[in-house]
């Protein structure tokens, strides 16, 4: 039985000599040399293309794992946030003319706001109640778009509606790097998604590691030390809404002027799966899980290309046979392998 | 007559168990002999309801044996331990909301085949907690404190098990309802019943123990007569607070 | 008055179809916390079934709904013991993620099994019912949407005589209400999880059997009625079966009124919205309770 007065005076963690924070330095540094050496690499204009689509997923499963994996909130709006911020690049592009940057901006203002309002519909809810209140404002959002027939203005004779309906926008402003890299005009779109994604992913780790992110958790793990501590939770669950949309009203805002077009099919349900099997086979609630869930599940798409009828079916049983196989993730496998060393080492130290 | 079967009711040996982390209980050893009340006291959060639930099966035993009448339980699952007569009224109630008082004890004789041994059993509850007799169509979740803390006693009884394991039946009720509760126990123990009793408390179940078990820190420190450890006021002052 | 028979017949055939296939998603998820995204692909397994049994073999359409509820039931079995008793052990609070998305992928699976094996083209089951039933008022009910409902009420009539008087029943609520205490009792929980998962199954078969002869039988045929059952299962109140069928039949009969009245393409988003509406107003369903999640 221990002796309180024989405690030793506490001191405060040095967050430099963290292992953990050295680990997440390291990986970060060498993924973003392997990032930026990929495109020099590799020739195809098609698997640069792939490289961006996966920085995209990557970002917003990053962001929905925030929502969901840190700060506990199931939402299934994660792709009405996303095309938030598309259409909002789009439309001020189109209705006010601005410069595709500003238009980013916009969109992810739109975005914020956006999923703010959601936010604060789901105040009172919990858990599966949040993923569908969250699910039916996504589907009448899209069903909104896709339904919108009134002709708002005319372009020649075709009929352009105000919402873009069902065919979308296209041709508002991309990165304009086709006049400055012409042939090569990719791989500028690429540095620019790769520095929005680096840039969201830093951001995110800042805040995951702030005190905002311990507001987050104690948010999912409903804990009687949050509320102790003056944890508002409503304050933390509006900020948790806000911020992750902003980044992922960002991403969309590079991803409509990457395609130079935008769409109601973002808003599929298929989409909002993949988003979040990325982010489960990864591991939930982890860092770098949405990453190493990017990696593979596109991956195991891409070798899937080829098998025609049997693709879809390959992709399902791979998901399933992942979550089955590794129920907290690659990460949670890896960092329970790096326990179980750990203890194994210090037991053998004991001795 | 001779007992049959000459083992304690429960024995429990080196037992070490814990949740996720590390054990929290370090080698524990003491045994319940049939027909006495044994009673496990110590300060909160030290181990003493984990360790009827190792013993029940709610928690995975990781070292040391439990023996109830001779036959090793800890290697079964929690439902196969309840078959085999080991009944755990545990700390909270645990009652199931939506069903009815009556339901409730109903599901206490789950494993009884026989519908009259039932209905026998049913009566012998409703005779000593006539409390619930009057409840008995009233949904779980609308019950007071002490008449939940009667329907999980109830429930336990209904399973006819040789040996009763109550978790803290004095936790979050008010004096003249603990004194209700420790008066039905004291009938149980009339009847001759094994109970392994857990309570923080040692002076409430003084009178009514055979044995008294100290856990401090998920460690047996001592073990022998209440009246003993009454006298001991150093020991009462150093784990539990005086 | 045309219009108000149109409604009715609709919304009581769709709402005993939505009823049976929320009761087997409720289950579920009253018992194990598990939304199984699976279901829907599992209606469609029952449809292609009886498809199997009475159109390529001939033989009699009780055979073809006994088979599906079979089929049906095996492989909630193999569902479970494959994919969901391995998820729990490790679960905790990630285990309803978890669950959703491999049973996402095994859907998706599912799906495209069945493409493969039949094909993508839409077929008719060959249930030939005749005739119809006089209602007051001057309205006919189709024979066929008349043994629909008749065939789901009986259906759910049975199981919920199962759930509440059979021991089954009993060790399922107890299980449902508080897992550790039915251990306790001696219920054995992971047996009832096998034996909820074959009955989700079953019924699942069934419905998926019912669906199919008043629509046209594809591979995709679950998708949109689980969707629904999901919605009413949730606005009802989780894990309660009563309230569920209640809320079932209700949004159909709202649903139908709608797409009469607006048109077919406002029905679902306006029970989005009403869906919306709910939520905001009682945050834990309609019937619901505030939940504290057993597992």
């Amino acid at each position: 039985m221990t002796d309180i007065s024989q405690d030793q005076p506490h001191r405060p963690p040095r967050k430099d000599l963290d292992p953990r924070v050295r680990l997440d330095i390291a990986v970060g540094v060498v993924f973003v040399i392997v990032a930026v050496a990929a495109p020099f690499m590799i020739d195809s204009k098609y698997l640069i293309g792939q490289l961006i689509v996966g920085l995209f997923w990557a970002a917003i499963a990053a962001q929905w794992n925030l929502l969901f994996g840190y700060a506990g909130v199931f939402s299934l709006a994660q792709m009405a946030v996303f095309a938030m911020g598309a259409y909002g690049t789009a439309m001020t592009s189109i209705y006010f003319g601005w410069t595709i940057w500003p238009a980013i901006l916009a969109g992810a203002v739109v975005a914020t706001v956006f999923s703010l309002l959601v936010g604060l519909a789901c105040l009172r809810l919990q858990g599966v109640y949040v993923a569908l209140l969250t699910f039916a404002i996504a589907n009448v959002t899209y069903l909104l778009i896709v339904s919108d027939t009134a002709c708002f203005r005319m372009e020649g004779t075709t009929c352009l509606q105000f919402s873009g309906g069902a065919a979308g926008f296209a041709r508002f402003g991309d990165f304009g790097m086709r006049q400055l890299l012409r042939g090569d005009w990719i791989l500028g779109n690429y540095a620019i998604v790769l520095a929005g994604f680096v840039l969201t992913m830093l951001v995110t780790w800042i805040i995951i590691h702030s005190p905002m992110g311990l507001a987050f958790k104690a948010l999912r793990d409903n804990s009687s030390y949050a509320i102790a501590r003056g944890i508002n939770r409503f304050h933390a669950q509006l900020l948790v809404f806000g911020i992750s949309a902003f980044f992922t009203g960002l991403i969309g805002g590079l991803y409509a002027a990457h395609f130079n077009a935008i769409g109601p099919n973002i808003f599929s349900v298929s989409t909002l799966l993949f988003i979040m099997a990325i982010a489960v086979v990864g591991g939930i609630g982890s860092f770098w899980g949405p990453v190493i869930g990017t990696i593979i599940l596109m991956v195991a798409d891409e070798f899937m290309r080829d098998m025609g009828q049997f693709r879809t079916l390959g992709l399902g049983l791979i998901i399933a046979v992942c979550v089955v196989a590794l129920p907290r993730g690659i990460v949670g496998r890896l960092s329970d392998f790096i326990v179980k060393r750990r203890a194994a080492a210090s037991a053998v130290s004991k001795e | 007559m001779s007992d049959p079967n000459p083992h304690p009711a429960l024995m429990i040996e080196g037992l070490h168990a814990g949740y996720n982390g590390p054990d929290v209980l370090h080698g524990i050893t003491l045994s319940v002999p049939k027909g006495q009340i044994v009673t496990v006291v110590g300060p909160n959060g030290h181990g003493k309801s984990t360790l009827l639930r190792a013993i029940s099966g709610l928690v995975r035993v990781r070292q040391g044996r439990v023996m109830a009448a001779g036959e090793a339980i800890h290697d079964l699952k929690a439902h196969q331990i309840a078959a085999r007569g080991i009944a755990h009224v545990p700390q909270g109630d645990l009652l199931f909301p939506e069903m009815t008082v009556y339901e409730n004890l109903l599901m206490g004789a789950y494993c009884e085949a026989d519908r009259e041994t039932t209905v026998r059993r049913l009566e012998a509850v409703y005779a000593l907690l006539p409390r619930l007799k009057q409840r008995h169509v009233q949904y779980a979740s609308s019950l007071s404190g002490g008449e939940r803390r009667m329907v999980g006693i109830g429930r336990g009884l209904m399973a006819g098990a040789s040996v009763m394991m109550i978790d803290e039946p004095s936790l979050g009720l008010a004096p003249l309802v603990i004194e209700q509760i420790y008066e039905v126990i004291g009938q149980l123990r009339a009847e001759g019943r094994t109970i392994l009793l857990v309570e923080e408390n040692p002076a409430r179940v003084a009178d009514l123990s055979d044995v008294m078990h100290l856990l401090d820190d998920g460690r047996i420190v001592w073990s022998g007569a209440p009246a003993e450890m009454l006298d001991r006021g150093e020991l009462l002052s150093t784990y539990l607070g005086g | 008055m045309d219009v108000f028979f149109a409604i009715l017949v609709t919304g009581l055939t769709n709402g005993a179809l939505y009823a049976l296939a929320t009761i087997g998603l409720s289950l579920v998820w009253g018992s194990m916390g598990m939304l199984n995204m699976a279901h829907g692909a599992m209606l469609a397994l029952g449809g292609y079934v009886a498809f199997t049994v009475a159109a390529t073999l001939g033989l009699p359409i009780w055979l073809g709904i006994l088979s599906a509820a079979l089929v049906g039931a095996v492989f909630g079995a193999v569902l479970y013991l494959s994919v969901v008793r391995i998820l729990l052990k490790s679960g905790g609070p990630g285990f309803e993620t978890s669950v959703m998305i491999a049973t996402v992928g095994i859907s998706i699976a599912l799906q495209n099994t069945i493409l493969l094996v039949y094909g993508g083209q839409p077929l008719r089951q060959p249930f030939n019912v005749q005739g119809g039933i006089a209602l007051a008022g001057g309205g006919v009910m189709p024979m066929l949407n008349v043994v629909i409902v008749v065939v789901s009420i009986v259906v759910m009539a049975v199981v919920g005589l199962v759930i509440s008087r059979s021991r089954m029943g009993r060790a399922i609520r107890a299980t449902a209400q508080n897992r550790d205490a039915a251990l306790l009792m001696g219920v054995p929980v992971e047996r009832t999880y096998l034996q909820v998962l074959a009955l989700s199954g079953a019924l699942a078969g069934v419905c998926g059997v019912l669906l199919s002869s008043v629509t046209q039988l594809s591979p995709t045929l679950g998708a949109d009625p689980m969707l629904k059952a999901f919605i009413m299962c949730v606005v009802a109140g989780l894990g309660n079966l009563p309230g569920a069928v209640i809320t079932a039949f209700g949004l159909a009969l709202i649903e139908a009124g709608v797409q009469f009245g607006l048109g077919a393409r406002w029905g679902f988003p306006v029970l989005l919205m009403l869906v919306i509406a709910i939520l905001i107003w009682r945050p834990n369903g309609l019937f619901g309770r505030a939940q504290i999640r057993r597992m």
